[in-house]
């Protein structure tokens, strides 16, 4: 699963260093004003600072970005940079940790879970990563112009460009030698070309619309489950392709791969979606 | 208020802001000598404070009715799944059931729309032809944006929204 990675621990800890920090920085503010120790006020809001600076990292990796998180370290600096006075400092630093505290956790659970840039990476992410590898050894029979096809279908999809993708996919669907004995991808290439042309003249789902063979559903990403109805099952169909040519791009052209990335956070949008 | 073909919508905020000046100049005017000398600039400037708003209103909506033929023989129907960040810039037609609305009393409504593929957020910078609610089946369209204009999930810059009937 995404975000379970070695990374999320990482992100357990960043998260508790929020409150740790910006609490902690009150505690010692509370205890140098008890025992009666002249210290700068903004040291211990230094704490406030960093918490607010981890808050917006963690702000920041997460696809869906909180804007309020994010100028947390602005306000941090406006409020802490000017010298003020010793108790109403530390009042001042102990609602601003609550309200970092609350932030956290809003962050937490409104913004979805950290998932740097997928588009920016330079490897796939599961479990679009699993799938390509599963994949990976039915796509040594096909050509490399194939591979480019399937390159340029998807990433024209995903860019809405439509058109292009059917009248792309079309071509490579009768071109059946490029593709070996994977005669899959030929279907996959005429499914995509169905939809995109369908999509690019905003027409629905007709009655009847091409499928995968029985013998493909080994190589599909998203199993058709009896209980889909109609609509259900032309869009996993779409799915299913849309992957499947992603996986034939990915492990038959090398080239390739950088444009694909690009278009990373779509695929396992695919994936992973409805 | 209607103006020409574009019904003016002035935000329950600017109303409010009126009213609480026009009640503080009433007040100081009735205490002083030297506001009640300025009135000739002070009541204008009170009713600026309406006419601003509605003239801001009215130049948005006249230029997203000019808009939406445009976008209605450009854009897509496309399933909310599909819209990633690669389709920045495209023209799309979304249909969907309104969910949530948010900051409808700015007259900047931000609605989020789902359909059976996913939900995403569609953002208004004016206010909609339509009084539209939670539960209502809608069509958008819209340009897909990215939330804060260079970084953010993509999101539908909506040009019409307008609700359908439900099947």
């Amino acid at each position: 699963m995404p975000g379970e990675g070695p990374g999320s621990n990482t992100h357990k800890w960043l998260e508790l260093a929020v409150p740790l920090l910006s609490f902690g920085g009150a505690l010692v503010a509370i205890l140098s004003f008890t025992q009666g120790l002249p210290l700068d006020f903004r040291y211990p809001a230094l704490g406030c600072v960093l918490a607010s600076f981890v808050l917006a990292y963690l702000a920041w990796i997460r696809p869906k970005k909180d804007i309020v998180a994010l100028t947390t370290p602005i306000y941090s600096l406006i409020f802490f940079i000017v010298p003020t006075e010793y108790m109403s400092g530390i009042i001042l630093q102990l609602l601003y940790a609550t309200s970092l505290t609350i932030l956290v956790v809003r962050l937490k659970y409104r913004f979805g879970r950290p998932g740097m840039a997928l588009s920016g990476g330079k490897e796939l992410a599961e479990p679009l990563r699993t799938y390509v590898e599963q994949t990976r050894d039915v796509w040594t029979g096909i050509s490399p112009e194939a591979a480019h096809h399937a390159t340029v279908a998807f990433v024209r999809f995903a860019e809405g460009e439509f058109g292009e993708t059917a009248q792309r996919s079309g071509t490579a669907a009768g071109q059946p030698d490029d593709v070996g004995n994977t005669p899959c991808l030929t279907r996959a290439f005429m499914i995509v070309s169905e939809h995109a042309t369908l999509m690019d003249q905003s027409l629905s789902r007709p009655a009847t619309y091409r499928t995968f063979l029985p013998e493909d559903s080994g190589m599909l990403a998203k199993p058709l489950l009896p209980a889909q109805d109609d609509d259900g099952g032309f869009y996993t169909t779409l799915d299913n392709a849309l992957l499947l040519l992603f996986s034939a791009a990915w492990n038959a052209s090398g080239e390739d791969r950088p444009h694909l990335l690009t278009c990373q956070a779509f695929a396992q949008k695919l994936l992973i979606g409805k | 208020m209607k103006i020409g073909n574009i019904d003016v919508k002035v935000s329950i905020v600017a109303i409010a802001v009126f009213v609480v000046f026009t009640i503080l100049l009433v007040a100081a005017s009735v205490y002083s000598m030297d506001v009640r000398s300025q009135l000739i600039w002070l009541v204008p400037g009170l009713f600026m404070l309406l006419v601003i708003p509605m003239a801001l209103n009215y130049m948005s909506r006249s230029q997203y009715a000019e808009l939406k033929p445009i976008y209605e023989a450009e854009a897509k129907t496309v399933r909310v799944k599909l819209i990633n960040e690669n389709m920045v810039g495209k023209i799309v037609r979304v249909e969907g059931v309104v969910e949530r609305v948010y900051f409808q009393f700015l007259n900047r409504p931000q609605y989020l729309v789902a359909d059976r593929s996913g939900e995403i957020s569609v953002k208004m910078f004016t206010s909609p032809d339509e009084d539209v609610k939670v539960n209502d089946v809608v069509e958008v369209l819209g340009q897909v944006i990215r939330r804060y204009i260079v970084t953010g999930d993509p999101v539908v810059n909506c040009v019409s929204i307008r609700k359908i009937k439900k099947e």
